[in-house]
């Protein structure tokens, strides 16, 4: 399965693919992350790809996604042309105005008032994205959270991902 | 003995952090570095890791001091390791002629990034394959290993200094931004069952007396390493046996370099490495190295598909060079393609081997971004069309 | 002070199948040679205990001459390979044997780095202007006004004051004299190798052949006088005013301190990232 994650610098887009990969190789699943972002460290445009299978996996790069999940406008507009025409589009609903069908929810808005800290959208939508498709489980990602995530947030990342999961069942 | 991150488990993580975790592995306990894109996670491993298992990191003042420390570390028993990009590797060829001529094992990480000059920092190449068995200036030989994967980048930088050491010569572990910075599970060992090897020292004091000397018959001089007694002198002059400078003997010159090269030349069975896939009937073979053989492999699966026998020679090893074994493949196939980050530079050694009994194409690609398995597939079917 | 026969020196200390060294009569990188010698002699160092590193250079040769490990590396590079060496192997001491080609123009940055980090090492650095194997070009070191190779009218830059250089780069200690000044050079060279962090012993040492005659001097003693007229005790040149020094050479201590060394700060940064990281 190839997720790609897009957005703008500063909204943890890099560390979603990280987790959403780490959860994968735990569950003993092949896996390739990779990224890219403009050479600005804040505000340009956010890429990361997550490629996940039970064979060996030759690409690098998503090339046609079955998932993309966007979080802001201009992650969305870099990034639509490789999503497969039957492909899953998940968008923060308040920030990003699809040309196609789509599924989502105000990620930022949630993140902010569940945990006060808008920059924890990134965990909210990895939530929702593992709550709809099951790629990997839930167990599996909360481990990678608490391996990945700095010292200390843990528990808000955790609540942050476990309200986008919640999010994602309904 | 304590290891500061995982071992005997698998872990997500970049190529340039396998790097390190291999090298702290292999046992390397002396880096010397200079920040640069894309091989600056390398150092950045290192300076976390080093300290806690009583080994050096320092951040040197440039790159060519930054070869030099590692050869100095070196010379005192350290199993050293530098790593750089292009702009910095440009600078190593100095030191890294004087490790050649002295016999120095090292290995150094050339990340290669999009040149020439300052280039593309963030974007991957394969731009520097001639530079790390050319660049230095004079007659030479070294090994330069190509991983394609982060599971390679961490074996193969094992095996960079298990190389180093047993052949007494400077490593080259030539990968690229690509591989540097995905992350992919990667298996890290159980210290205890990574083979290592270390180099030959001298027996005795009277093999001490000849640092470059061909004592043991097999072309690689035991290294009498510093403060152990034996009062070395070790120079970038043509030197005798004993390492005494002598710069105007043809003789002596031709007897130490021919040494030099034919301890790689005449082991090439031993260093070189290679993987196939579905080569043997093949009617057109590709040959790839390093990141681009992994869509090269797809191109291959996606050729067969639509009727092209294909098949891939995937090279780990890019020097020493086996021309044999491209020539034998070129005696079984009509075609042979090497997709290349660059405008063509593996492509003359294939073209070498081929000796005119298969036609040799170039895919080039330049610009930062791998080929896709389609472009392969492509260029390829372009080609067999116009037979 | 009892000095030993040259001879007991050269016996016990240099290599007879390396000889003849390669120096021109005049020279004066022999006898800084043979103050360091001494200097090692009188320490009562043992022989396996001390690490030889040049980089290109007539004096550069001299790790080749001496029975001691050496490495002769690349010009400039001495001091980044001494610090591989030391650094990996702190319980080792460190000669750097330079000249000043080597040491303020190729590999000027290197030299001021690795006294930035106060590397634990001795500089013994041959100043003779000029590089006396390529021929007589001008160095940095050059006087303006002195004639090389290519600067065949009369150099046209600004010289460097390498001693003065260590000392604004923080240096532990740095003397220079000229190879005249035979027992305060031996002095210094003492003081020198016992010192822990970067010290420098520079010494003004004639090249006849290729800087001298260029420069009317085509005798090591025309040299010797020459370094009498342009040299100034540090002592006097204390009380004497800018003007008064144009031109003027100081010789003398230039500073004597005691900064902790790379490497000991090194072993304090370990235990410091072992304690960061719960290890101890």
């Amino acid at each position: 399965m190839q997720v790609r994650f897009a957005g703008i610098g500063g909204q943890g887009v890099v560390l979603a693919g990280v987790i959403l990969g780490e959860a994968a190789a735990i569950e003993g699943l092949n896996v390739v992350q990779t990224q890219d972002y403009s050479s600005a460290s804040r505000g340009g445009h956010s890429i990361a790809d997550v490629i996940i299978s039970k064979d060996p996996i030759y690409d690098l790069i998503v090339t046609k996604a079955d998932v993309l999940v966007a979080l802001a406008q201009l992650g969305y507009n870099t990034t639509k042309g490789s999503l497969k025409e039957d492909g899953l589009l998940i968008v923060d609903t308040d920030l990003v105005k699809p040309d196609r069908e789509f599924i989502g929810a105000p990620f930022t808005r949630l993140a902010e008032e569940t945990t006060g800290i808008a920059l924890t959208v990134n965990m909210v939508a990895l939530g929702y994205l593992v709550a709809k498709t099951g790629v990997v489980k839930k167990e599996s990602v909360e481990e990678a959270i608490r391996r990945r995530v700095p010292k200390g947030t843990e528990g808000i990342n955790l609540k942050a991902f476990r309200v986008g999961y919640e999010e994602g069942l309904k | 003995m304590r290891y500061p991150f995982p071992v005997g488990k698998s872990d997500f993580i970049q190529g340039d952090e396998a790097i390190a975790r291999a090298a702290i592995l292999a046992g390397c306990r002396f880096y010397a570095g200079y920040p640069i894109t894309p091989a600056s996670e390398i150092f950045e491993a290192m300076a976390l890791y080093m300290p806690l298992v009583d080994g050096v990191s320092i951040q040197m003042e440039d790159e060519l001091a930054s070869i030099a420390a590692i050869i100095g570390a070196s010379w005192v028993g350290a199993k050293a390791m530098t790593a750089t990009s292009g702009p910095g590797f440009s600078l190593m060829m100095e030191n890294l002629g004087y490790a050649i001529m002295t016999e120095t094992p090292i290995v150094v990480v050339d990340v290669q990034r999009s040149g020439p000059s300052t280039g593309q920092p963030t974007l991957a190449a394969q731009g520097d394959v001639m530079q790390a068995i050319w660049g230095t200036h004079g007659d030479h030989s070294l090994i330069v290993l190509t991983p394609a994967t982060v599971q390679e980048a961490f074996d193969m930088t094992i095996r960079a200094f298990n190389l180093a050491e047993k052949y007494r010569t400077p490593v080259i572990l030539l990968t690229d931004a690509e591989v540097g910075h995905m992350r992919e599970r990667v298996n890290i060992p159980n210290p205890e069952d990574i083979e290592l090897v270390y180099r030959k020292l001298p027996a005795n004091e009277e093999e001490a007396k000849y640092p470059f000397g061909d004592i043991h018959g097999d072309l690689i001089p035991p290294m009498p390493i510093f403060g152990k007694g034996y009062r070395t002198y070790v120079t970038g002059l043509t030197h005798d046996e004993k390492g005494r400078p002598k710069t105007v003997d043809a003789e002596i010159h031709h007897k130490l370099i021919e040494r030099i090269v034919n301890k790689i030349e005449k082991n090439k069975k031993d260093i070189i490495d290679y993987e196939t896939f579905e080569l043997d009937d093949a009617e057109v073979a590709i040959v790839s190295y390093g990141i681009v053989a992994r869509s090269a492999i797809r191109a291959v699966k996606m050729l067969r598909g639509e009727g092209i026998k294909a098949g891939l020679l995937k090279l780990n090893v890019v020097w020493p060079f086996d021309f044999e074994m491209i020539e034998k493949i070129a005696e079984q196939v009509h075609a042979i393609y090497v997709p290349e980050m660059n405008l063509g530079q593996l492509y003359h050694l294939v073209k070498e081997g081929a000796n005119g009994k298969a036609r040799v194409e170039l895919i080039p690609k330049i610009g930062g971004e791998v080929h896709t398995p389609q472009e392969i597939v492509k260029a390829v079917k372009r080609c067999e069309k116009c037979i | 002070m009892y000095l030993k026969l040259s001879y007991e020196i050269r016996d016990k200390y240099l290599r007879k199948d390396m000889l003849p060294t390669i120096f021109c009569p005049g020279c004066g990188i022999g006898s800084v040679l043979q103050y360091t010698l001494r200097a090692i002699d009188e320490l009562g160092w043992s022989k396996d205990e001390v690490v030889w590193v040049s980089g290109i250079g007539c004096s550069s040769r001299v790790p080749g001459f001496v029975d001691f490990d050496g490495l002769h590396t690349t010009h400039g590079r001495a001091l980044a390979f001494a610090t591989g060496i030391k650094m990996a192997r702190p319980d080792l001491k460190v000669i750097a044997f330079m000249g000043d080609g080597d040491t303020a123009a190729i590999g000027g940055n290197h030299f001021i780095h690795a006294i930035r980090r106060n590397l634990d090492v001795t500089v013994i650095l041959i100043n003779n202007f000029t590089y006396g194997m390529t021929g007589g070009q001008v160095a940095p070191t050059t006087l303006k006004g002195l004639r090389g190779t290519t600067a065949p009218y009369g150099s046209f830059e600004n010289p460097f004051d390498i001693a003065e250089l260590a000392v604004a780069a923080g240096a532990n200690y740095v003397a220079r004299w000229t190879v005249f000044n035979y027992l305060q050079g031996i002095n210094s060279i003492k003081k020198a190798l016992q010192k822990k962090g970067f010290s420098l012993v520079e010494f003004l040492s004639p090249c006849p052949i290729s800087f001298g005659r260029r420069n009317r001097m085509k005798t090591a003693p025309e040299l010797i006088k020459w370094y009498n007229k342009i040299t100034v005790p540090i002592s006097k040149a204390k009380k004497m005013s800018p003007e008064e020094l144009e031109g003027k050479i100081i010789i003398g201590e230039f500073v004597d301190r005691d900064r902790p060394s790379l490497d000991e700060e090194y072993e304090e940064y370990k235990k410091r990232a072992k304690k960061m990281m719960g290890w101890e």
